[in-house]
């Protein structure tokens, strides 16, 4: 590994010329920039070869302070944390007296670690939980290599656990914090046990007297979807602190033996410093300092904060490989292993590339025996390490399982899933030969569970992931091998991904292109697996014998012309008046929408440009029509009409849902309808259309249904979002202009009073349009929300058929091989539910009174169990249970 | 975090050589862009699989979005010339598709993406000789019927021609060819009715593009060093 020009970023980019290759950037480095690199960049080639040459180096450089030391060793240790140990161990060297002379006091190394800790200090008052984390193992890391004293480092790890007890404390501080404490007592074990076994065993109870308290919270987030029971424990996945706790209970069982060979120390074989000349640094007591509480909030009419915060829940990892394949988180070794690569896939989300050559170099940094060895090109490779029993696992399954276990985290991943997607791509195109089959292996494995409680959210994922990843890689999936799943009823979770990972392709690809992927089994159209044509729009009066082809067009011929709007406005009210004559149309407003909305969107089927010239070019026009024709200005629509345009436009897209989702975003965002109205459509309208409800029936939603929702749920969400920036912006603009006034008027004296008295009172117009704008639209949000919920509430409760209970219950899921449209469907539907209520809960947490009282009224009384879980799902979303 | 690496999201010496503003400024507008120049498509790659693909990076709930995606078209032929412009409604989500997308595949090519200072009008068509784009006129590996597997399929091959050909014969170029996307919301107009100017009437970015012409004045496809 090497980082030949960190400053410039060209290092990496000229070796692997995939994409066009200048990006480098030439810029001056000073030699302050030099001399902080020689020190990120120890360990790159062998650390203990160069270690002799660093400590000299940095002995010998007098003209930098030993801030400039701290700081460097500060970046090193908290982007470069595989390195941890060797930094210890450089620091354990500066701490041995110089040679020169008589001896310092103190010792170089004993100041760096003394400004050091200043930066650690920093690190925690601005909650950079990363960086403090990173810390803590370079102190724990120092405390077995003697240079801090063994019990300040217990204070300070119990400074963390002192967090778990604070009342009210958030899960996602506490969860930080217990990390903090476990991984300083994992390194520093063995010492710290020695010294005071007490507070070692106080450590891990207040850890696990957090986790006791957080099971409502990992029932709601598991990646299995088992409604009918409480439980937390589920098969392939383990809870991130269930994991931390389990394995420091191994740790400590042993006395924590297992820390020497599961992280290196480099430094174990350095004598004792002479303890009559040195003392240990005895790290400053800490206090973590109590979490921000933002202070530009704004409040809805009705007084609800709309402040929203990423809500934070137990983190669930899927493992998908046996023990002997990859290491089982909960041990030791695992553990150790599991976090050392989670940091650097955190570390390194702003470079991909890099990212996937750290993790492919990992090997370097954990005790030899470890990983597998590299199968060798060498005719006479060197003999390899011996395999450690219980370990000598596969590297690149390790870390697929790990990006896995992030990309698949439920509500939401931390970063967007395609990270994780680019990352394996890049980790599969620099190791073809490993990377390709863990990702193979991975392919089968998930797609094996499904069908077996997997929660919806992480099928759909694995679909995007798998047609993106197909996408990178000539779509070569061995497709024959599920072609004995055809046998399944297409509602069965396996058939649903199998359609939806070759829609997906579609979408990046060519329907003809991925139809000759498949076998002939699954292009027959009876299989229903993939659609028989290509996915093209339906134009209902394309064909001439088709009643009202020639109205359609005059209407067309006036789109292609490009009319006025105007002027197709008051044609199209001729041509109204024209058919309200003629006895055969029972209703004229909705057979002239239907044939202009067509129209237009047939003219707008070429390509996305030409469906936004041909909304925005007729904007006035569609206004008019989702006004019922009374209006072209903005916001007049009425329900009726809007609802009929989204009909409209899922009608003519029925082939091809990817422009249903297009065509509704870029109706939402010209305003021709508004996010509720299509939240009432899809629960609604659309499940009254035979056309649109076949794959559903009329009261369920699968993964396509949900993805509208989603997006119209996001937009609501998005432009409260939007003009709340708008309104903090303009109110710190007008603090600082009367800031500035105040100042002038001060500096001015005379008139002072006056003006300052004057100055606030005139309110900002801007501001006034701002905060009318932000009452809207979470009046807007407020509707969506509930309109969702309403909706869920009206599919779900009562269970009305033996199939719908046979969804929600132990008795029913087991005899699952026998269900069919129904039972998946309505599975599915809960499924969704609970999604939403996870996933915006956030949001749904400021408004829950009002929602709740609205939605769950008529349910009041009831004891169905279908309302029950309807309810506690509810609540546990938003934290009232 | 940029200390031992760098990110992929820093705007590289791609450039609008056209522009007409200084270095500053341009590193100004880029670090605000929206915007993303897309390189090294194939001419059959249609604006829904660009679509699809930059999807994977908009953030709706954060008040963005695809705005829009402007197809780089051949000057004389009007047929895609291998670029495109995907705008988004904010600057985080074009910096994501630096680091995820930029360098992956899409229809079969590694495509190529960068920040851009922002399309004004005409900067779809291609600016080179030829009617395509300059760089390809320099490039070594250029291959003029270039395409992803929409090229390669011998079945299909001239009847996709032709779709493509077509399917932009009608760009017209000139004030208000391209469609904005949509811009910020707007307060119910409550006045109602007044017939407005033929086009969107909605359009404050008429103001941006108007804005921007005068700092930018008339460029075309973007180019690099």
């Amino acid at each position: 590994m090497s980082y030949d020009r960190p400053h410039r970023g060209g290092g990496y980019r000229r070796r692997y010329r995939d994409d066009y290759d200048d990006r480098r950037r030439e810029s001056y480095e000073s030699p302050l920039d030099k001399f902080k690199a020689t020190i990120i960049k120890f360990g790159d080639v062998d650390a203990l070869e160069e270690l002799p040459r660093l400590e000299k180096f940095i002995r010998d450089a007098t003209n930098h302070p030993v801030s400039v030391v701290s700081e460097s060793l500060r970046i090193a240790v908290t982007e470069q944390p595989f390195k941890i140990p060797y930094y210890a161990l450089l620091l354990r060297h500066l701490h041995n007296p110089s040679d020169n002379g008589p001896s310092e006091d103190p010792t170089i190394g004993q100041q760096i670690l003394e400004d050091f800790w200043k930066g650690f200090q920093s690190y925690l008052d601005q909650h950079s939980w990363r960086e403090t984390r990173l810390c803590i193992q370079f102190f724990a890391h120092l405390t077995v290599a003697k240079l801090i004293s063994t019990d300040s480092m217990l204070t300070l790890l119990q400074s963390f656990t002192a967090v778990l007890e604070e009342f009210g404390v958030s899960l996602g501080r506490a969860k930080q914090a217990a990390v903090c404490a476990a991984e300083g007592l994992m390194i520093g074990g063995p010492i710290l046990k020695v010294d005071s076994p007490i507070q070692v065993q106080e450590i891990i109870s207040a850890i696990q007297a957090y986790n006791d308290t957080t099971a409502s919270a990992k029932w709601i987030v598991g990646p299995l979807n088992r409604v009918y029971t409480d439980s937390t424990q589920f098969p392939l996945a383990d809870e991130q602190l269930d994991i931390v706790l389990h394995a420091l209970r191994v740790f400590d069982e042993a006395d924590f033996a297992e820390t020497s060979s599961v992280f290196l120390q480099p430094y174990s074989t350095c004598e004792d410093l002479d303890p009559l000349t040195f003392t240990p640094f005895n790290l400053p007591s800490v206090l973590v300092p109590p979490e921000v509480i933002e202070l530009d909030s704004l409040s809805t009419d009705a007084g609800e904060d709309t402040q929203i915060k990423k809500e934070e829940w137990p983190e669930y990892y899927i493992s998908l490989f046996d023990n002997e394949v990859t290491p089982d988180p909960k041990t030791p070794a695992g553990y150790a292993v599991r976090s050392g690569l989670a940091d650097i896939l955190q570390i390194f989300e702003v470079n991909r590339k890099d990212c996937a050559r750290l993790l492919l170099d990992f090997p370097r940094w954990v005790p030899p025996g470890t990983f597998k060895p590299k199968p060798s090109l060498d005719a006479n490779p060197l003999p390899a390490p011996e395999p450690v029993p219980g370990k000598d696992w596969q590297l690149e399954s390790t870390i697929v399982e790990i990006i896995l276990g992030m990309l698949f985290l439920l509500p939401e991943s931390q970063h967007k899933s395609v990270y994780y997607m680019s990352l394996i791509t890049e980790l599969c195109k620099l190791s073809p030969s490993t990377g390709g089959p863990a990702v193979g292996k991975s392919f089968r494995k998930l797609y094996s569970q499904l069908g077996e409680g997997f929660d919806v959210e992480i099928a759909k994922r694995f679909s995007e992931w798998f047609s993106v990843h197909m996408s990178n890689f000539n779509f070569g999936w061995v497709w024959k091998e599920w072609i004995p799943d055809l046998s399944l009823t297409v509602y069965h979770p396996k058939r649903a991904f199998i359609q939806r990972a070759i829609e997906l392709e579609i979408r990046l690809s060519y329907h003809d292109r991925i139809l000759k992927t498949l076998p002939p089994e699954m292009q027959a159209p009876d299989s229903e697996t993939i659609s028989e044509n290509a996915p093209g729009p339906d134009f209902d009066y394309d064909d001439p014998a088709k009643p009202h082809h020639d109205v359609a067009q005059t209407i067309l011929n006036l789109f292609r012309g490009r009319a006025k709007a105007e002027d197709v406005v008051s044609r199209i009210e001729g041509l109204k008046a024209a058919l309200e004559t003629s006895d055969e149309v029972v209703n004229t407003d909705a057979l002239i929408r239907s044939i202009t909305v067509q129209s237009l969107l047939h003219v707008g089927a070429r390509s996305f440009s030409h469906l936004l010239n041909a909304i925005e070019r007729y904007l006035p026009l569609l206004r008019n029509i989702a006004s019922g024709g009374t209006s072209i200005a903005v916001g007049t629509g009425i329900t009726e009409a809007k609802a009929d345009i989204l009909s409209i436009a899922a009608t003519f897209w029925k082939n091809n849902r990817h422009m249903v989702v297009i065509v509704f975003d870029k109706l939402m965002q010209y305003q021709i309808v508004d996010p509720t109205d299509v939240v009432q459509w899809v629960f609604v309208r659309r499940a009254e259309l035979p056309e649109l409800n076949s794959a559903t029936g009329i009261n369920s939603l699968r993964t396509f249904e949900w993805e509208i929702i989603k997006a119209a749920l996001d937009k609501a969400n998005g432009r409260v979002t939007t003009a709340r920036r708008r309104v903090v912006a303009l109110r710190k603009e007008d603090d600082d202009i009367r800031a500035r006034a105040l100042a002038d008027g001060v500096a001015m004296d005379v008139d002072a009073d006056i003006k300052t008295e004057e100055a606030p009172a005139a309110e900002n117009p801007a501001l006034t349009t701002a905060l009318k704008a932000f009452a809207s639209l979470t009046r807007e949000q407020k509707a969506a929300l509930s309109k969702t919920l309403d909706g869920f509430v009206s599919y779900l409760t009562p269970a009305s058929s033996e199939a719908q209970r046979r969804a929600i219950t132990e008795e029913g899921w087991n005899d699952r091989g026998r269900w069919d449209k129904e039972e998946w469907n309505t599975w599915e539907t809960w499924n969704w539910y609970r999604h939403f209520c996870r996933l915006y809960a956030p949001y749904l947490r400021s408004y829950s009174t009002t929602l709740q009282t609205v939605s769950f009224a008529k349910l009041e009384g009831s004891t169905d169990p279908s309302v029950e879980l309807l309810k506690k799902t509810w609540n546990v979303a938003t934290g009232q249970e | 975090m940029a200390h031992v690496i760098t990110p992929l999201d820093q705007p590289s010496n791609y450039k609008d050589s056209q522009a007409r503003v200084d270095r500053k400024k341009q590193n100004d507008l880029l670090s605000k862009s929206t915007t993303l120049y897309i390189g090294n498509l194939s001419f059959y790659t249609t604006e829904e699989q660009i679509y699809e693909l930059f999807s994977k990076c908009a953030s709706p709930e954060d008040g963005g979005g695809i705005k829009r995606i402007i197809m780089g078209l051949d000057r004389n032929s009007r047929t895609p010339c291998g670029f495109c412009f995907v705008e988004y409604y904010t600057n985080a989500e074009a910096l994501a598709c630096m680091r995820y997308v930029s360098g992956t595949k899409l229809d079969e090519r590694i495509i190529r993406c960068d920040l851009d200072l922002g399309y004004s009008e005409g900067r779809q068509f291609g600016r080179g000789k030829s009617g395509g784009q300059v760089r390809d006129e320099h490039r070594q590996d250029y291959d003029p019927g270039r395409g992803g597997w929409g090229a390669q399929a011998q079945r299909l091959e001239l009847e996709r021609r032709r779709e493509v050909e077509e399917r932009y014969a009608d760009a017209q170029d000139g004030p208000g060819a391209v469609a904005g996307g949509g811009g910020d919301w707007k307060e119910a107009d409550t006045s109602d009715s007044r017939l407005k100017r033929g086009r969107s009437p909605e359009d404050e970015d008429e103001n941006i593009r108007g804005g921007q012409r005068s700092r930018l004045d008339e460029d075309g496809d973007g180019e690099r060093m």
